[in-house]
């Protein structure tokens, strides 16, 4: 008792006396130590409260250096708009932290950190060089109005940071996450001042006035150079980054382990080592899991006869009956029907592999009118005819040209300005919930199909490589447990997305100019909204965090990592990724503990349902509307949580040790209290 | 409604042995079985874990009851309860409908049925939607019985059937006898005598305040409590002059004081502008201005707000849209569902209360002012927006009882038109509006903005949202304190509040034994079962902890200085987030009235007003403008009074799921059942926490007597040292419940059993309420299991962790599919 209430007493106790986590450093706004500790908790303060804070908010208080000197030591953001005021005007919780983290006894976020310091006081980067700085720019903020300061570009930042205010004011914008630059024009500022709006891929438009001079170099050229590198002939950042992370996250994904995992091989699946050196089909991994029972020239056949030849394989088998997640590409049916005998043999073996049923259902993701007028195109569909016990579904999810507009008209509504009155309408209009509902509903069918139908499913889109990758990643995490957990997360995005080749150097279009290619979609933030719906409808499945999630689509525009680059195992393999560059895991699997949801309970074989009525899905405003500062969280749940968890653990630990002072004293009195006597003993209270 | 034999034979057996249960149900006294099924499942809510639960259903002449299989045996000894967990009051159902293989039919009390049901759909006015589902092996005889009977049962609301419906809960002789022996909590103030307000004076440590019972007899105003609150300064004779200045003589009253010194008032619109004396105008302006000299701030009500059919309109839009009827098969499609709930208004107007609000309370906090809500009758939105501003900032109005203060005062007293509003006798639709309503919404905005600053919980706002739509409250069954007075002195009538608490008031005419006696909403042991009520509080303080409150008058603030240099008498208008000072906002200083300008008084100039604007845009800059933070420290404890301003974005209006969307069936099914978004896990692992406390508590003192004491000692001694350090300090934070528990969260001591058995309250006086120390584990069972990795459930397989098994709440994986997906997608 006595040392619960220590405890409790002296986390209070530090509160007033503690430092922040500022340490004494150089200077008042530097608080950069590399073994400065720092908790979990601040990561969480970071990412939903400090991240949006920015310069509308005057503050007098003299600056605070916590969590500025926390964001800019973590390279997580690609652009932090944030300003080190006083903790007045943090969330109060925010401040309250301070005082726990002896309870918590959290362990100090050590990787990543940008510790380099430049002599402007630019944090840096291993490996990240500074460029130039620019004097008396201005930056527009779009909430509270002109701030002026100095800008400095490195290789893989902007870094904006203002003295003039009452407090110090710092932006700092990843280069990776630009989409495009524009000059805009700026009135009232003079004559040779030039307007620049950075159009970001991350719903933000931050946006400068800068005087031209002779001295000065060009800022647009320079920083069009080194935010579109490769149209620039240079590297990626990913290339130069030089962090040393404990943990590798290349070892990762083992695709053999992870179908070891699964059960296979078996009697009725094999692996096949024809795609070895990418010549059955380029987009495709090299192991690959299909039917036993198949002759190599069949294969071949049937690869002839899928787009892309992305052929039938094996994403995800069922423990108990057997039934299959095949994923592969449209039919190469054309305009005349075409048949081939060998994929229809092909997928009669897929369905005589499961016991269980004599039907295979395929889901194509496509509107059924697109995928009629795919024929024309020498496209199409697996005819219901010509494939017996075959079940085709359309499941009319709209194509990435959709998806791209809808997230487009996403931004208008979030950013910069909210409006308030039409704020539902707004949403609706742009038709992203309809989408993500579209997206949830097709994958719990899939699921459902596998769990309670018991027959294997065959997902194809027109290449499968988009819808697909999402119908499938979402359906297995439904229906598998280990993919909920943050390690089998990881699996499930190096499995289905990065090793079956979604494309996401042409989706995301990393370190290219050409902003308005049509090939760009934002299929993975589609589906990193979708898990994030499910984890608020299941808040205790899921291992990892609403940061994680945010984490990983931040890193998905940052070119800090070698996760994401590339549109093939084969192109990664050519570029040798995994040896020149680091992996967003490493980073993330160094610090774990900031990315669990501390409620996490393994719902080992349950398959997860989400409700898709629109009724029931919310926009994901922290993530979308994040920059808008009136948009800060109030109260971080988190903190009552974390602060619960801890003293749940310690009033555990004390119910065990009387539990046992009781057995080993008295058997009567221990008796009355002792577990089988449980029932009784909580409804007398 | 005529019984039949075997009616009565049923009701027969409910009579002759009192709270006998038939299969399981508890019947109040009085209460008749017309008719049960058996082997009948219940669908439930998202909240309740979802999946189904078979049991019996009940229909008696005052609800559906429902009991599931496996519960335990009633205890005959407990007091009744009007409804168990599972029941519906007849008089909350809104529609029956039945649905049958391939159709669905609206039932009324004279439609026939062709077909066997399948389903049973209750509609409630409450916006539940609550369904059961006939087993093949439920008799069809059954089924068809208990659906006429229902149909024939409830009561469609029309005038008359309110008191039927009375009569039927609470007309027994033995469920009179015992309302009349129900004691009031008295953790609350209930704000009924003089004493009451004077308690509440001293609570926010307001001075140059006195109770006036110039209105003892409702001969000032009709509408207005027998005690208001007036400045000290004005005699009782000089007051009853300004009675006749305003719309139904609701003059201007204190309702509360900010610590930092800003007093709150409500009034009514001017009304009779013809001001013959000065010292008629003298006593006008004291009682404006209070206890403030310089500054005062008439915030205008009624145009930024929605009127009351604005508000009725905008909730029957919601409820059409939320309820989802099967019988009309009217549905709203999925992508227009953001846009048509946009379309309602409801959020637009929540965010306007919440927003004047928000302005009202930075201008309390921005020192000595006197604010003056106006409104034309002062009796919809100035009861919201006074309400919702003391929620904001006193955290006292956060916690259970201090909310039912609050209510009391600003609603039940203060006269707002319950009666009317509600429209329970369904007789009166021009004058429906659910004002209160909307305020729950708006106090359900600020709690999930900030989960961890309230005491009470979204259960005990969906409890008090439910109430409403019960005819049985005294409470809500009257416009002002005048009409509850006048029926309980009137026993003939059919809506006689005793409350209880009558013979206080009456002592003499207390006996009439022929007159239901109805009682408070807050009476909650009467309405819920003890797990239920248990979740009407955090089971852990708020945290931070928060300070405690010196005795009002902190007056720490160091942006006071700014409005010093206002012209002493200066009135300012505030309306639609602008000040001005008008000619006419007083109508005698204005220019016509001639009297006034002898006075010395002069016109506010507008110089004054960029002060209190900054005190607004401070507040429009930055949710936390900055205030007492550089006193207190960057680190130290949270000023209490910091209001809690919420957001107002778009994003950030919520809609409250919990209460509109729990009845939306089509949405419920095909889930997990262990997905359950509700009650947030903090509330959950909060719950664990409690339990693991009580089960320590158990442990040690069933070992008090082994050598382990050692440990149980020190606890005990810190539970008191907490308990005199918090009443030491005076605090009024929480009174009288409050610093045990904090005391015993805080430091972790569980009270020992003793505690336990005064607060579970032999003698109501001195109980405290049965808050955090005595968290029911039968309620919290449900969820506790999503904790089950714990090392408590790892060690002790068989424990409670694990849900009930007749609950289905862990069906194994593939024992969820009740439906095809495509059906429901």
């Amino acid at each position: 008792m006595e040392k619960q209430a220590g405890a409790a007493g002296a986390a209070e106790a530090a509160g007033p006396n503690r430092k922040p986590w500022g340490l004494p450093s150089s200077g008042p706004n530097t608080g950069e130590t590399p073994e400065s500790p720092t908790g979990s908790h601040v990561e969480w303060c970071k990412q939903l409260i400090a991240a949006t804070i920015s310069s509308q908010i005057s503050g007098s208080v003299p600056s605070d250096i916590n969590r500025d000197n926390k964001a800019r030591r973590r390279p997580d953001f690609m652009m932090n708009d944030r300003k080190p005021d006083g903790p007045s005007h943090l969330p109060r919780s925010c401040q309250s932290f301070h005082g726990k983290r002896s309870l918590q006894n959290l362990p100090a976020l050590r990787y990543g950190a940008q510790v380099t310091m430049s002599q402007n006081q630019v944090p840096l980067l291993p490996g990240e060089t500074v460029q130039t700085t620019v004097k008396d720019v201005m930056y527009i903020c779009p909430f509270s109005g002109l701030v002026n300061g100095t800008l400095t570009i490195t290789d893989y930042k902007l870094y904006f940071t203002s003295v003039e205010r009452e407090s110090p004011f710092i932006l700092d914008v990843n280069l990776g996450v630009i989409s495009r630059l524009e000059t805009i024009s700026v009135p009232n500022q003079g004559e040779n001042t030039k307007g620049l709006e950075l159009v970001c891929k991350d719903m933000r438009s931050p946006r400068f006035a800068y005087k031209t001079e002779e001295s000065n170099p060009d800022v647009v050229e320079l920083l069009a150079k080194h935010a579109f590198p490769l149209s620039h002939s240079l590297p990626l950042f990913a290339f130069l980054y030089k962090e040393q992370f404990p943990v590798d996250g290349w070892k990762v994904y083992d695709p053999t382990a992870e179908y070891r995992r699964q059960g296979l091989p078996n009697e009725s699946w094999t692996f096949s080592k024809m795609n070895s050196s990418y010549e059955l089909c380029d987009t495709y991994p090299s192991i690959l899991v299909i039917p036993t029972n198949i002759a190599e020239d069949d294969i071949k056949r049937v690869a002839v006869f899928r787009a892309k030849h992305r052929i039938p394989v094996l994403s995800w088998i069922h423990p108990e009956s057997q039934a299959t997640i095949i994923r592969c590409s449209q039919p190469l049916v054309g305009p005349s029907d075409r048949r081939c005998k060998e994929d229809e043999h092909y997928l009669q073996i897929i369905m005589d592999a499961n016991a269980q049923s004599h039907k295979l259902t395929i889901f194509d993701a496509r509107q059924s009118s697109v995928a009629v007028t795919n024929k024309a195109k020498d496209g199409g569909f697996e005819s219901e005819s010509f494939y017996p016990n075959v079940e085709l579904n359309f499941l009319e999810i709209p194509n990435i040209h959709v998806m791209r507009e809808s997230l487009r008209k996403m931004k208008d509504v979030v950013y910069p300005t909210i409006d308030e009155a039409h704020w539902h309408s707004a949403i609706d209009q742009t038709h992203w919930l309809e989408y993500i509902r579209l997206l949830l509903s097709g994958a719990a069918k899939v699921a459902d199909k596998l769990e309670s139908g018991k027959s294997s499913v065959v997902v194809h889109c027109s290449d499968g490589w988009d819808r697909t990758a999402q119908l499938t990643s979402l359906a297995m995490l439904m229906l598998d447990s280990h993919y909920r957990t943050l390690r089998g997360f990881q699996v499930l995005v190096e499995k289905e997305w990065i090793s079956f080749g979604h494309k996401f150097a042409a989706r995301v279009g990393h370190g290219d100019e050409n902003h308005a290619n049509s090939e760009r979609s934002p299929l993975f933030v589609q589906f990193i909204d979708c898990v994030w719906q499910m984890t608020r409808q299941f808040p205790a499945a899921f291992e990892f965090n609403e940061l994680f999630l945010i984490t990983v689509l931040d890193h998905l525009y940052s070119c800090l990592f070698g996760t994401f680059l590339y549109n093939s195992e084969q192109e990664r393999a050519a570029k040798e990724v995994q040896t020149q560059t680091v992996s967003l895991w490493s980073y993330i699997n160094s610090q774990v503990e900031d990315f669990t949801n501390p409620f996490y309970v393994d719902y080992e074989h349950h398959v997860l349902y989400p409700l898709v009525s629109s009724r029931h899905l919310e926009l994901w405003t922290a993530y979308y509307a994040r920059w808008n500062p009136r948009m800060r969280p109030q109260v971080p749940v988190h903190q009552t949580l974390k602060e619960l968890l801890l003293l749940r653990g310690e009033l555990q630990r004390r119910v065990d040790e009387l539990q046992r002072d009781a057995t080993s004293h008295s058997l009567t009195s221990s008796s009355e209290h002792s577990p089988a006597h449980s029932t009784p003993l909580h409804s007398a209270v | 409604m005529l019984p039949d034999i075997k009616e009565r034979m049923l009701s027969q057996s409910g009579v002759s042995a009192r709270s006998r249960d038939v299969l399981g149900l508890r019947c109040l006294p009085g209460e008749c079985v017309l008719q049960r099924a058996v082997m009948v499942r219940k669908k439930l809510s998202a909240r309740e874990g979802r999946g189904w639960v078979s049991g019996t259903l009940f229909c008696t002449h005052f609800r559906v009851a429902f009991v599931p299989q496996d519960s335990p045996k009633p205890d005959d000894n407990a007091d009744p309860v009007l409804l168990g967990d599972h029941d519906v009051a007849l008089a909350s159902i809104e529609k029956v409908v039945v649905v049958g293989p391939n159709r669905t039919k609206l039932v009324t009390p004279n439609s026939s049925l062709k077909f066997t049901p399948e389903e049973l759909v209750l509609y409630c006015r409450d916006l539940r939607v609550v369904c059961f589902l006939f087993d093949r092996l439920t008799p069809d005889a059954q089924v068809l019985e208990i659906t006429y009977t229902i149909a024939k049962t409830y009561q469609p609301p029309k005038p008359g059937s309110v008191l039927s419906f009375q009569n039927a809960a609470l007309g027994s002789v033995e469920m009179k006898q015992f309302l009349s022996n129900r004691r009031r909590n008295t953790d609350m103030n209930w704000f009924e005598s003089a004493s009451d307000w004077e308690q509440e004076l001293e609570r926010s440590g307001a001075s140059g305040w006195r109770v006036s019972s110039v209105n003892d007899r409702f001969e000032m105003s009709t509408s207005l409590p027998r005690s208001i609150v007036v400045p000290q300064k004005v005699l009782d004779t000089e007051l009853k002059k300004s009675f006749a200045h305003f719309n139904e003589g609701r003059i201007p009253r204190w309702c509360w004081r900010h610590p930092r010194g800003s007093d709150l008032l409500r009034m009514a619109s001017f009304q009779n502008n013809i001001y013959h004396e000065k010292d008629d105008i003298r006593n006008l302006e004291m009682i404006l201005f209070g206890c403030q000299s310089s500054l005062c701030v008439v915030v205008e009500l009624d145009e930024e707000l929605p009127s009351p059919a604005d508000i009725q309109l905008a909730h029957s839009r919601l409820r059409a849209l939320c309820l989802g009827d099967i019988s009309t098969s009217v549905s709203v499609p999925d992508d227009k569902w953001l846009s048509t709930l946009e379309s309602t208004h409801w959020l637009d107007y929540t965010r306007s209360c919440l927003r004047k609000a928000s302005e009202v309370a930075c201008l309390l906090r921005g020192g000595h002012l006197t604010v003056a809500l106006q409104e034309a009758d002062d009796r919809d939105m100035g009861c919201v927006v006074c309400s919702l501003v003391q929620v904001m900032c006193d955290p006292h109005c956060r916690t259970q009882s201090g909310f039912q203060s609050l209510v009391q005062k600003e609603w039940v007293m203060s006269g707002h038109r319950f009666y009317s509003r509600i429209n329970y006798h369904r007789d009166n639709d021009k004058e429906e509006a659910p004002v209160f309503l909307l305020f729950l919404d708006c106090v359900w905005q600020l709690l999930s903005q900030y989960p961890s600053r309230f005491q009470l919980t979204g259960d005990f706002l969906l409890a008090l949202h439910d109430s409403i739509h019960l005819p049985l409250f005294s409470s809500f069954l009257a416009n002002c304190q005048r009409e509850r007075c006048k029926r309980s002195q009137n026993p003939g009538q059919s809506y006689t509040p005793v409350n209880g608490w009558r013979d206080m008031l009456h002592p003499d005419s207390s006996s009439d034994p022929s007159d239901p006696p109805l009682p408070s909403v807050w009476d909650w042991s009467l309405q819920y079962s003890k797990h239920r009520r248990d979740r009407f509080t955090q089971p852990m303080p708020p945290i931070p902890p928060l300070q405690p409150l010196l005795n009002g008058n902190l007056n720490t603030n160091p942006d006071s200085h700014r409005l010093t240099d206002t012209v002493p008498g200066s009135v300012f208008l505030l309306s639609r987030g602008i000040f001005s000072c008008p000619v006419n906002l007083l109508p005698w200083r204005s220019g016509s009235s001639g009297v006034y300008k002898k006075s010395h008084r002069r016109a506010a100039s507008s110089e004054n007003v960029p002060g209190l604007e900054r005190l607004l845009k401070a507040w429009a800059l930055a949710e936390f403008p900055q205030g007492l933070t550089s006193s207190s420290g960057p680190q130290g404890p949270l000023d209490p009074y910091e209001p809690l301003l919420p957001l107002l974005m778009g994003p950030c209006m919520g809609l409250w799921r919990e209460c509109y969307l729990r009845g939306a069936l089509h949405a419920q099914a095909f889930s997990h059942p262990a997905s359950a978004n509700h009650p947030h896990p903090v509330e959950r692992l909060a719950r664990e926490v409690q339990q693991l406390k009580d089960k320590l508590e158990q442990m040690s003192t069933g070992t008090d007597l082994n050598p382990s004491t050692k440990m149980a000692e020190p606890r005990r001694t810190d539970t008191n040292t907490n308990l005199n350090q918090n009443t030491n300090n005076g605090t009024f934070l929480f009174p009288a419940s409050r610093p045990q528990s904090a005391g015993n969260s805080r430091a972790a001591p569980p009270p020992t059993s003793t505690n336990h058995q005064t607060s579970q309250g032999i003698h109501p006086a001195s109980a405290t309420p049965s808050r955090p120390g005595h968290r029911d584990n039968g309620g919290s069972n449900k969820h506790t299991f999503l904790f089950g990795h714990s090392s408590v459930a790892e060690a002790r397989p068989d424990q409670r962790y694990y849900p009930a098994p007749q609950n289905a709440k862990l069906p194994k994986s593939n024992g969820i599919q009740s439906a095809p997906p495509h059906d429901r997608l």
